[in-house]
């Protein structure tokens, strides 16, 4: 039987399509370097228990209905829109029907956890109340790790959540804004850390240009939608190459990638693999992506890695990496959105955001060991006070120093812009 | 890094400043009131005229003459000077009435080409008002207008919110309803 720490990690989805499913799959990856890591999810047809990679996989066959996910999400746009519920106490009636079909699904982690007897619990999701219920029913004396994934700032500091986040010994988040949206709706600076995201640059994008627009000094629009959508992201995409004819400009939908130039159109397959979309922005003067991530806009901090800034909407979580990493522009109105083009588009101006950008994305996003050792820090500082000598000490691999709560400014390893 | 920094919101913050531009508004034309039909022809009493006095008298009428000798030798010369003009008298009825008839054409063309000419004039206008307007709304989104489908901070689930966001809201609605009528 193996001597390391055991733990659990509780999560809706153990799949890496989204953001989120991909923070998850990371984090739990970093845990793995240190801990057998068993991973509980409702997801599955039948219960069953297997191996995925250096995890063990329980998925118990009893998932929510898609229906209450998207209940649960109207339902907090709406009460935030009113601005009842966020102020004051939430009446019961709404707060059963937020959980309503998102508890029972959780009913059998609390056998699986008193089978496993985990040193610590992850809990991927602010809004999982159920997977915190079923901790709670047989071991309410378990540290928890909290992995926000607030992707949506009302969901964040909706007081329903606040139990989660009390529960938790330390809350990771991935982003600048999503550490200080913690803080400020949830108080808990000592306990939040930021982690990051592990992520590279694949030198080989930059070998070979896509060959539909060459290394043309191409513009790179990222609309996230179908060519002929009636979506202002096909609007947009549309402005700036009307805006731009002589440059070319390459848009990426969902059905095509569209090559306009001086008024004529080259139109090619869609872009689904990643190498093909790291090399369109690797060889592009500038990214504009109209749908960054919600969680943390990876795209944008791919491009930064190639040093090509981005333009990003200035409601979008990628508006950090080019506000504080000083990675590029963002912008409020489709009129912004060609001025900041035109702007990128001066090699000199491009030259010092790319620099800026680069030099920010590695420095927070580039390095996998230093995510690996964020994270390993977070679960030790979480174990410390549970009175286990030595599990939260053989976390941290080589003694340095975290970015957790207040000391983040002081810290080797800060991310903290 | 050698070369100076780059503040991205002190740049931005300049951009704006150099594109601070009074705000281009397009002016539209105030809508045309259709044509009541005044400036069509007019000649509308004088046509009716023509249309009743084209037939000149084919003969000469004997009450016209009068009674006495002096009556009928009026009389005489009158059916004598009929029947040696007859002809020409009758083919100057014709002359007339095909003058009467083209007048009729001619007048009818003329209230017709108004009539488009006033259409075209009508239908310029409102090409100008809908060109104008979508000027004015172009302007609107370029310098006013927040992108609303941008959203990462605002968008609250993944695409399958979106997809199916309008089969929920109604399920919503029916759940919301059900527990209130729970609650009651």
């Amino acid at each position: 039987m193996s001597d390391r720490p055991l733990i659990a990690v509780l999560t809706t989805r153990w799949e890496s399509k989204t953001e989120e499913g991909w923070a998850t799959r990371q984090v739990a990856g970093a845990l793995a370097c240190a801990a057998d890591v068993h991973v509980i999810t409702p997801q599955g047809v039948t219960p069953v228990q297997r191996t995925d990679s250096v995890f063990t996989v329980h998925e118990m066959a009893t998932p929510s209905a898609a229906a209450a996910e998207i209940r649960r999400d109207l339902l907090i746009e709406a009460i935030s829109e009113t601005g009842s519920g966020v102020a004051g106490p939430l009446l019961p009636e709404f707060g059963r029907l937020l959980d309503r079909d998102l508890l029972d699904c959780w009913a059998g982690a609390s056998d699986l956890i008193s089978g496993l007897h985990p040193d610590m619990v992850v809990i991927a999701g602010h809004q999982l109340v159920g997977a915190i219920d079923a901790v709670d029913r047989v071991a309410p004396e378990l540290p928890v790790v909290l992995l926000a994934l607030g992707s949506d700032l009302d969901s964040l500091s909706f007081p329903h959540f606040d139990r989660v986040f009390d529960r938790a010994q330390a809350v990771l988040a991935i982003t600048e804004t999503e550490r200080l949206a913690i803080i400020e709706h949830h108080g808990v600076a000592d306990r939040v850390h930021r982690i990051g995201a592990p992520l590279a640059a694949n030198p080989s994008a930059l070998n070979e240009p896509n060959t539909w627009v060459g290394k043309t000094d191409y513009v790179f629009v990222i609309t996230g939608a179908k060519t002929h959508a009636d979506e202002e992201a096909v609007a947009l995409a549309r402005l700036v190459r009307l805006r731009f004819p002589e440059n070319p400009v390459a848009i990426s939908a969902t059905d095509a990638l569209s090559v306009w130039h001086q008024g004529r159109l080259g139109e090619g397959w869609p872009v689904e693999r990643s190498s093909d979309l790291s090399r369109l922005m690797a060889w592009a003067r500038v990214v504009v992506d109209l749908r960054p991530g919600p969680l943390f806009g990876r795209r944008g901090v791919d491009s930064l890695l190639y040093g090509t800034p981005i333009i990003v909407p200035g409601n979008s979580r990628a508006r950090e990496h080019a506000e504080l990493g000083g990675g590029g522009l963002w912008f409020d109105t489709p009129g912004e959105l060609a001025w900041c083009v035109e702007a990128m588009l001066d090699p000199e101006v491009r030259a010092i955001f790319s620099a800026q950008g680069q030099a920010y994305a590695e420095a927070a996003y580039g390095s996998t060991d230093d995510f690996i050792q964020r994270v390993l820090i977070a679960a030790g500082d979480a174990r410390t006070g549970d009175g286990v000598d030595g599990v939260g000490k053989a976390w941290r691999l080589d003694g340095k120093a975290g970015i957790s709560g207040a000391d983040a400014s002081a810290a080797s390893l800060s991310i903290t812009a | 890094m050698g070369k100076p920094g780059l503040d991205p919101k002190e740049f931005l913050e300049h951009l704006k400043e150099e594109h601070q531009v009074l705000r281009w508004e397009p002016l539209p034309p105030n809508q045309p009131n259709p044509s009541s039909g005044g400036e069509q022809s007019r000649s509308g009493g004088s046509l009716d005229y023509l249309h009743k006095h084209w037939a000149l008298p084919d003969s000469f009428r004997p009450e016209d003459a009068g009674g006495g000798p002096k009556g009928r030798l009026v009389s005489l010369f009158g059916r004598l000077t009929y029947r040696v003009l007859g002809r020409y008298f009758r083919e100057e009825r014709e002359l007339l009435g095909h003058v009467v008839r083209i007048s009729e054409a001619l007048e009818r063309r003329c209230d017709a080409l108004t009539l488009r000419v006033q259409e075209m004039n009508l239908e310029m206008v409102r090409r100008q008002v809908a060109e104008a307007e979508n000027q004015a709304i172009l302007a609107a989104w370029l310098h006013a207008e927040s992108p609303r489908t941008t959203g990462g901070v605002t968008s609250i689930s993944s695409t399958l919110t979106q997809r199916n966001k309008a089969a929920a809201a109604a399920l919503s609605a029916a759940a919301a309803k059900e527990g209130a009528d729970r609650a009651r």
